[in-house]
């Protein structure tokens, strides 16, 4: 292994995650100086704020808890096989430095492409839509293109990367390390930090529906 | 004034809705304004969008982005650093502020149908509802808005009831139903301290609906409540919803609550109203900054309760048309009352007709959002409203029920525009026509011969006969409508369809009662309406406005003359034309 693959596989990531711990840190901060509105009527019903709270922030994986999942399974499958996808190609970036051995196993490579696989052609799927759907071109900024090609071109390198044999050549090795250094420090300011906020927005909108006896949606329809 | 980052310059209003909304901003809302990942799941779940597909400017997400734009370019660093590279971007004209105006109130309903279609959990309604808050505090709003708000602020309800027309009224509700049920201990109670129920009401019911309330005191004499009407604060309702104004919110809630802590009364119950429940019984709180003492239900809930424990009884088979249930998006998808007016339903009526989708998933009925009150709108919302209609007619039912006013007008007016066969009622309504009266029993007499006068039926077919009226619209429409209803009760009707016509025909015929459109080429409904009252001839005329165009009130009752004796909004059906007519014919 080079020197050059070995930066980019612990020094660089670890100055990236740093820095990306750093300015989430920030970013909660930022958040959570904004203080919270408080519900002050009485709960409907026999519904706690527990129940709202957990159904809220499970509702995604529920696609039939939502019209706009229940009407489309196809997208919604989408987003299960992309984000399925981003986890692969996170967990692949750690243990290729940190646990290289499971690497070398060919059914853990397999694993990883057909995951990191389908989500590129997801990724690809997703840009064809954004830019075709005239609603989606009208909400969209340079940053929603540009993080949706940069991860499809991600998951591209990540699934060539994915069989870890530096001495056959260490190119995918390299742009998979070095692009997902720059996605550590680029994603605090882009929408991809979605994730972050997930926990926040649906906490609230799950203890207000809770509350209200709203959440969980009755399945009755 | 000049942005700091642009030197471009900015009005004082501009930068006023910038500083407020910092203001405004809680963890809440940061969230949903910073969380939007912009995937479009929310486009389709929006009945504007379904109906306007070639226009994305309708799609929640789009709409949402007006305020999120100026929230990410003052208040995210994102925003602040690469504005363009996220969308962000500042608001310098007062136009500018019109174009969101156009958005906020003109093409969302705040019907939150979005919010619980979002996987991130976005509100999207709040955001809208912050940003038509914005807008109110610099005085950019339809017309009919301040109007209302202005009402409501001022004379403590929406629609402008005076306190004697609201007590006459109740009087009036209370000599029917004495007459109905022959007990002098039906009537309403006003004032009375220590109930265990209050009960409050929508300003609709006293202005076109009366008979929800004469129905709901049938209900709670029959159940044998201990209950009672304020005679101050009785308004339900509350603008700020609409509005976004929080002050107006908290000030019209506290009125309420603190006449419920003088009459001491043990519960607050709010009539069939979506965005008055939600705002008494689930935002008021919040808006007041107070924890409320007592106990506040729907009276959906109260009269479900009183036929489980047996304080009422009912035949269902008094109300045997089909009928289906319209869920309000204040009720049933921001409040969670959905399953106890079906239950209630399954007990009063024989023939019920789910909709699809229903409870938190219904459609709007198009009106929420304050939308009936703005006219300049109407064409945009009777379009949007082709979803609701397709809704109710693949039903099959002959009469939608719901359980809040709003949706009453809402639904009334698109089941006209788009002819539907269909009536809209209220839950009350059903509950009390479907009451068992208990029959007295007649304590024992001494026959004696007296003479028996004729028998009177509860309405007289011509109980107008008599009586000259005037209709004045230049609407054929409204004119072949009104004088159709009009005559069919005996009276004898004259119409006029433009301005001079009337003031002629006025000043010639003498009528009991002109009806005047304010809207018509020409002399207008309002010049019509200050010449008759500085004419002495026609001075003290009784008149009643009709009018489409509700924000115009103002224009009428800031003139230096003697008010109309009616005022009433369109669309009017034939029930709450008659109504009105009898009540300022006086004519019990």
């Amino acid at each position: 292994m080079s020197e050059t693959l070995h930066f980019a596989e612990h020094r660089l990531q670890e100055m990236a995650l740093v820095f990306m711990a750093v300015v989430y840190i920030l970013r909660v901060r930022w958040l959570m100086k904004f203080k919270a509105g408080r519900d002050r009527q009485a709960p409907t019903g026999n519904s706690t704020l527990r129940r709202g709270i957990l159904y809220s922030w499970f509702i995604i994986a529920r696609p039939g808890a939502m019209e706009s999942t229940r009407a489309k399974p196809f997208l919604y499958a989408q987003f299960v096989i992309f984000h399925l996808g981003v986890t692969a190609a996170i967990l692949m970036s750690f243990i290729i430095p940190y646990a290289s051995g499971l690497m070398s196993r060919p059914a853990a490579t397999v694993i990883f492409q057909v995951f990191i696989g389908a989500a590129f052609i997801v990724a690809v799927m997703r840009i064809v839509r954004r830019a075709g759907n005239k609603y989606l071109r009208a909400i969209s900024t340079p940053d929603d293109y540009f993080s949706l090609g940069l991860l499809a071109v991600w998951f591209l390198f990540a699934f060539l990367a994915a069989s870890n044999q530096p001495q056959r050549g260490e190119t995918f090795l390299l742009i998979y390390f070095y692009m997902t250094a720059f996605f550590l420090v680029y994603v605090p300011f882009s929408k991809i930090s979605h994730y972050l906020y997930y926990p926040f927005t649906r906490f609230y909108f799950g203890r207000t529906m809770g509350h209200r006896g709203v959440y969980p949606m009755s399945a009755r329809k | 004034m000049r942005d700091t980052a642009t030197n471009l310059k900015r009005s004082q209003k501009a930068q006023t809705v910038i500083d407020r909304l910092g203001k405004k901003l809680n963890r809440q809302i940061v969230g949903s304004l910073a969380a939007c990942v912009h995937c479009g799941m929310c486009t389709e779940v929006c009945h504007y969008v379904l109906t306007n597909p070639d226009d994305p400017t309708y799609a929640p997400a789009w709409k949402a982005d007006r305020i999120r734009k100026i929230f990410k370019r003052h208040y995210d660093w994102t925003g602040r650093v690469l504005p363009w590279w996220v969308g962000a971007k500042s608001v310098f004209t007062d136009e500018e502020l019109e174009e969101l105006k156009d958005i906020a109130f003109g093409k969302c309903t705040n019907c939150r149908r979005c919010s619980v279609n979002c996987p991130m959990g976005v509100d999207f309604a709040v955001a809208n509802r912050m940003m038509r808050g914005l807008l109110v505090s610099v005085g950019i709003m339809p017309e009919g808005v301040a109007v209302v708000s202005k009402d409501q602020w001022e004379i403590g309800n929406q629609m402008g009831v005076l306190k004697e027309e609201y007590l006459e009224t109740l009087d009036w509700m209370s000599d029917e139903l004495e007459s109905e049920l022959d007990d002098s201990a039906v009537r309403i109670p006003i004032d009375r301290e220590d109930c265990d129920v209050v009960y409050s009401i929508n300003p609709r019911e006293v202005k076109y609906d009366p008979r929800t309330i004469a129905d709901a005191a049938k209900v709670f004499y029959l159940a044998g409540e201990s209950w009672t009407m304020p005679s101050e604060g009785w308004d339900m309702t509350n603008f700020g919803l609409f509005s976004g104004d929080d002050d107006l919110g908290g000030a019209v809630a506290r009125r309420l609550y603190e006449k419920v802590v003088e009459l001491r009364g043990k519960k607050l119950v709010i009539s069939e109203c979506g965005h008055g429940y939600r705002s008494t019984r689930c935002e008021g709180p919040n808006w007041a900054g107070m924890d409320v003492p007592f106990e506040m239900e729907s009276s959906v809930i109260t009269m479900l309760r009183y036929i489980h424990e047996g304080c009422i009884k009912v035949d269902k088979t008094r109300n045997d048309i089909p009928v289906t249930f319209h869920d309000s998006c204040n009720n049933a998808r921001s409040c969670g009352l959905f399953d106890e007016p079906r239950e209630l339903l399954s007990l009063v009526v024989t023939d019920f007709r789910e909709m699809y989708p229903n409870r938190a998933e219904n459609y709007c009925c198009t009106g929420g959002g304050g939308a009936m009150s703005m006219s300049e709108y109407t064409p945009r919302r009777l379009k949007s409203a082709k979803i609701k209609a397709d809704q109710l007619a693949a039903t099959g039912a002959k009469i939608v029920v719901t359980s809040c006013h709003n949706c009453v007008d809402g639904l009334t007016d698109l089941i006209r525009h788009y002819k539907l066969n269909m009536k809209v009622t209220q839950l009350v309504n059903l509950v009390a026509n479907a009451a068992i009266v208990p029959v007295k029993v007649p304590p024992v007499i001494v026959p004696v011969e007296i003479e028996i006068p004729p028998v009177m039926p509860a309405i007289p077919p011509e109980r107008l006969k008599g009586y000259k009226i005037l209709v004045v619209d230049d609407e054929p429409d409204i004119l072949t409508f009104f004088s159709a209803a009009l005559e069919d009760n005996g009276a004898e009707v004259l119409t006029a369809a433009d301005g001079d016509s009337a003031i002629e025909l006025a000043g010639r015929v003498k009528p009991d009662l002109v009806t005047l459109d304010l809207s018509m080429p020409g002399t207008d409904g309002g010049k019509v309406f200050e010449a008759l009252r500085l004419n002495p001839e026609t001075a003290d005329m009784r008149i009643c406005i009709i009018t489409g165009r509700p924000e115009l009130r103002r224009l009428i009752y800031d003139r230096q003359v003697q008010p109309p004796e009616g005022f009433l909004d369109k669309p009017v059906n034939e029930d709450t034309l008659l109504l009105n007519v009898r009540k300022i014919l006086n004519i019990n």
